[in-house]
């Protein structure tokens, strides 16, 4: 990669930290979280195509860097799901068992 | 762990460099899976006690968290630099810009170590000083998760200065071959610590700020 696509990538990695602070300042609600994980997949994919050079890697090794974040969806979906379904209540955590 | 010259299971140095790639995301792979299950405990804990939860977030020091997530996309870029710098055969500039990216390491290390001690003052640390009347059981839980990822990342970032300095001395001293993977390889693991730190700065300190 060259110097100059380096500091180019750099200033947009850090013009997006600028831009998901000062969001998280900004009532969004439940936006919230929301916006700052897509901003930080953003980030992620900028440092995962140009700094770790899947952008012009070959179709295997982007396989295999898709399969971690693949098995990876998997689990936060499922154990997500079965948290947010769960009806019974909560043990209260200041109050003796 | 240099591959100066071709090893005899491969046909050509394009072969060799694409397997030696491919068993380092291989391994990152499982270090995906590693911090994942973190985040994934993350959530679940979001989802399980809600704004009690991020009302503890809201405690982290945010100013500290983003000036140090400045300094690893920082380090980052340098650790760029000094791959594309030995790929094209300079000897000089890359260890310059490995010294530049181990200091920008260590730089987040010792914020990171401040942060830590402020909050030991602050009776923030669970099992060692934390004030549970104060802050409550659910602020220890955050605090636990906090200590833990930020811990392992740590470390992960102490391992990436390590090998950064022994690179840096190793191509200082020439006993490493043109040919080799070993720059790019430690660059793709100095990079994965950084995709890490970028997904541990939101849910850790941007929850909950405009509450």
């Amino acid at each position: 990669m060259s110097a100059r696509g380096i500091w180019r990538c750099w200033a947009a990695l850090m013009l997006l930290l600028a831009l998901t602070t000062a969001l998280a300042f900004v009532p969004l609600g439940s936006a919230q979280l929301g916006a700052s994980l897509a901003i930080a997949c953003v980030k992620a994919l900028l440092v995962l195509f140009f700094f770790m050079e899947l952008k012009g890697s070959n179709p295997l090794i982007r396989a295999f860097a898709c399969a971690g974040f693949f098995w990876l969806l998997i689990m936060i979906a499922l154990t997500s799901a079965d948290y947010t379904h769960r009806t019974d209540q909560r043990v209260p955590v200041d109050e003796p068992g | 762990m240099t591959d100066e010259v071709l090893t005899f299971q491969y046909a050509d140095a394009a072969q060799q460099r694409d397997a030696v790639t491919l068993g380092m995301w291989a391994f990152l792979a499982t270090e995906v899976l590693f911090f994942g299950t973190l985040i994934a405990a993350y959530f679940n804990y979001r989802i399980w006690f809600g704004p009690e939860f991020i009302a503890a977030a809201r405690m982290t020091k945010v100013l500290f968290g983003t000036i140090n997530t400045g300094v690893l996309l920082t380090s980052s870029a340098c650790m760029a630099m000094a791959v594309s710098g030995y790929e094209a055969g300079s000897r000089r500039a890359p260890v310059l810009w490995l010294i530049a990216t181990a200091l920008l390491g260590l730089a987040f290390i010792g914020i990171k170590g401040v942060e830590y001690w402020l909050e030991y003052q602050e009776h923030l640390v669970p099992a060692l000083s934390f004030d549970l009347p104060r802050y409550g059981g659910v602020a220890e839980i955050f605090f636990l998760f906090y200590f833990c990822a930020t811990g392992l990342h740590a470390l992960h970032l102490l391992i990436g200065i390590s090998l950064v300095i022994w690179l840096a001395i190793w191509i200082g001293t020439g006993r490493i071959d043109r040919e080799s993977s070993t720059t790019r390889l430690i660059g793709l693991y100095w990079h994965f610590v950084d995709v890490v730190w970028i997904f541990l700065f939101p849910l850790i300190y941007l929850a909950g700020r405009s509450g």
